[in-house]
């Protein structure tokens, strides 16, 4: 009697922390989704059986199903990412690198950055045709201004006092840029690239589900059009717990890179 | 010259020079007219558009859309926010989770939001309006529990009643942080129905430009893009205004 209220009392304790309450709103959730699926009462076809979803995210881990499709997001996202990289962070650097030239530049930059890149798309399809290179022209723009960006808010974070200390030291303009600027910048950079994968992954794969012969937007709007509901939450699902998995191992990684690596707080509204 | 106005020449100098190079590209044949409008002709087709066409009323809906989705996102977000704040469990235990959902690319889901409220503006209000209710919902739990506890006990010592608080002293504390949201919520809003319109081909200004770009009438695209880009800067020059204002 006395142990089954100890436990009971345990219970109620650990329910009352984030974790319980995570848990007990993930169970809910479950307990909704399948109620409204089975009873019928709303929207019955867009709440298919969790196992139905499950089954067909199996699928997709165990057999080669996606494989083509991953492929060629995984190509656009790369390539868009490396893209944005190799123009953001050295034009971020020298835009950064003279207050006068950020002056000029630094408005224009963040005026076309609110533009939504998927409207830019119809340009790309005109010069690059419907293949994978238009995707990954569209997740490359969108990846450049937070790579860009943060690196110019890397680069203002440099004191003069550090670069006059290193002169003062006798450094040389090698010195300076590697024992200096670099780890100076190196955090809001990684942040940039991190900001800007997830930015790269929205804009190609939301190109895809526009117009695409192959990726995994491409079959989200596939499933769609055949009314494959349960299919296409799967991979909706499955594409979350990659950009998810991928968010954190940059995170991870770069941590390990540079131990003063942030997050930067109001950049995020541009991306 | 001031420093300010050889700035301001430098920048508009750098964009006629763009649009320059773009304009003696397309009429010295550099570069086809079949995959690159002259800039002074898509002007003209775009204003071509506003006074015979339906640009107006396309920009009308876009606009209509843009203000649903923050009215839904102020009223839920705020309220949520202040729950939030006001539950601690609930606040830490949901802050993660809501970060994680903002985070993530929610709006690949949009062909979920076409089946439940079909291909019509609805569709793209709903999903638009979960990009702005995420940093209302953030931005007021921190405005809320940031504010300095010393005006509180100030005004619990001056016999303040618990809505005179709350009216006098945490609305007050707790505007700029919530302004805060607010703009960075507008300008994912302008960004998500802007995009959604697009690939949903539904709606105003997006579904033009997709409309254009599917007939390939290059230069209606290109007018599409114009309006498009005019707009998006439009808002974030009126955004930064009001903030400027605000923090007065």
């Amino acid at each position: 009697m006395n142990n089954s209220r100890k436990s009971r009392t345990l219970i109620a304790a650990q329910l009352q922390t984030p974790l319980g309450v995570q848990a007990l709103t993930l169970l809910l959730i479950i307990a909704v989704w399948e109620l409204i699926g089975r009873t019928g009462i709303l929207f019955a076809e867009l709440f298919p059986p969790l196992i139905e979803i499950m089954r067909s995210l199996w699928t997709y881990v165990t057999t080669p199903l996606i494989l083509p499709h991953l492929k060629a997001s995984l190509y656009e996202v790369g390539g868009a990412l490396g893209l944005a990289a190799l123009f953001g962070i050295p034009l971020g650097i020298l835009w950064g690198s003279r207050t006068s030239w950020l002056e000029i530049v630094e408005p224009l930059i963040l005026y076309a950055a609110v533009v939504p890149k998927i409207v830019i798309f119809p340009v790309f399809i005109l010069f690059l045709g419907i293949d994978v290179h238009s995707k990954l022209a569209v997740g490359a723009i969108a990846a450049f201004f937070p790579i860009s960006l943060l690196t110019i808010a890397g680069m203002r974070e440099v004191k003069q006092v550090y670069v006059d200390v290193a002169r003062t030291a006798g450094a040389g303009a090698y010195q300076i840029a590697t024992r200096v600027y670099l780890p100076a910048i190196a955090g809001q950079v990684f942040t940039g690239i991190r900001i800007g994968m997830g930015a790269a992954v929205t804009g190609a794969l939301l190109a895809e589900t526009k117009v695409a012969k192959a990726g995994l937007g491409f079959m989200i709007v596939e499933y769609y059009g055949q009314f494959r509901i349960a299919d296409m939450y799967s991979l909706l699902l499955f594409i979350f717990i990659l950009a998810a998995l991928a968010n954190w191992a940059m995170k991870a990684l770069f941590a390990r890179l540079s131990p003063s690596a942030r997050a930067s707080q109001d950049a995020g509204m541009y991306f | 010259m001031s420093e300010s106005t050889r700035i301001a020449a430098w920048r508009w100098g750098i964009i006629f020079a763009v649009v320059a190079v773009a304009e003696s590209a397309v009429r010295l044949g550099w570069i086809s007219s079949f995959f690159l409008a002259a800039p002074t002709r898509a002007a003209v087709v775009l204003w071509e558009q506003i006074v015979h066409g339906n640009a107006l009323w396309l920009t009308a809906i876009t606009l209509l859309e843009i203000a649903a989705c923050l009215a839904i996102s102020t009223v839920v977000g705020v309220f949520a926010g202040f729950l939030l704040w006001r539950y601690k469990l609930i606040g830490g235990s949901y802050e993660m989770f809501l970060a994680a959902l903002f985070s993530s690319p929610v709006i690949l889901a949009y062909p979920i939001f076409l089946v439940t409220f079909g291909r019509t503006s609805a569709a793209v209000i709903a999903l638009s309006s979960i990009f702005g209710l995420i940093p209302i919902m953030i931005n007021t739990k921190g405005a809320f529990q940031n504010v300095n506890p010393i005006l509180l006990q100030v005004g619990a010592s001056m016999n303040l009643t618990r809505k005179q608080l709350f009216r006098h002293i945490l609305v007050p504390a707790v505007a700029p942080t919530i302004f805060s949201g607010f703009r960075l919520a507008l300008t994912y809003i302008l960004k998500s129905v802007l995009g959604l319109e697009y690939v949903a081909q539904v709606g105003g200004v997006g579904m033009w430009l997709s409309d254009a770009a599917f007939m390939f009438k290059v230069e209606e695209v290109y007018a599409g893009l114009l309006g498009t880009i005019t707009l998006s800067i439009l808002f974030l020059y009126l955004i930064n205004r009001s903030e400027v204002l605000v923090r007065k």
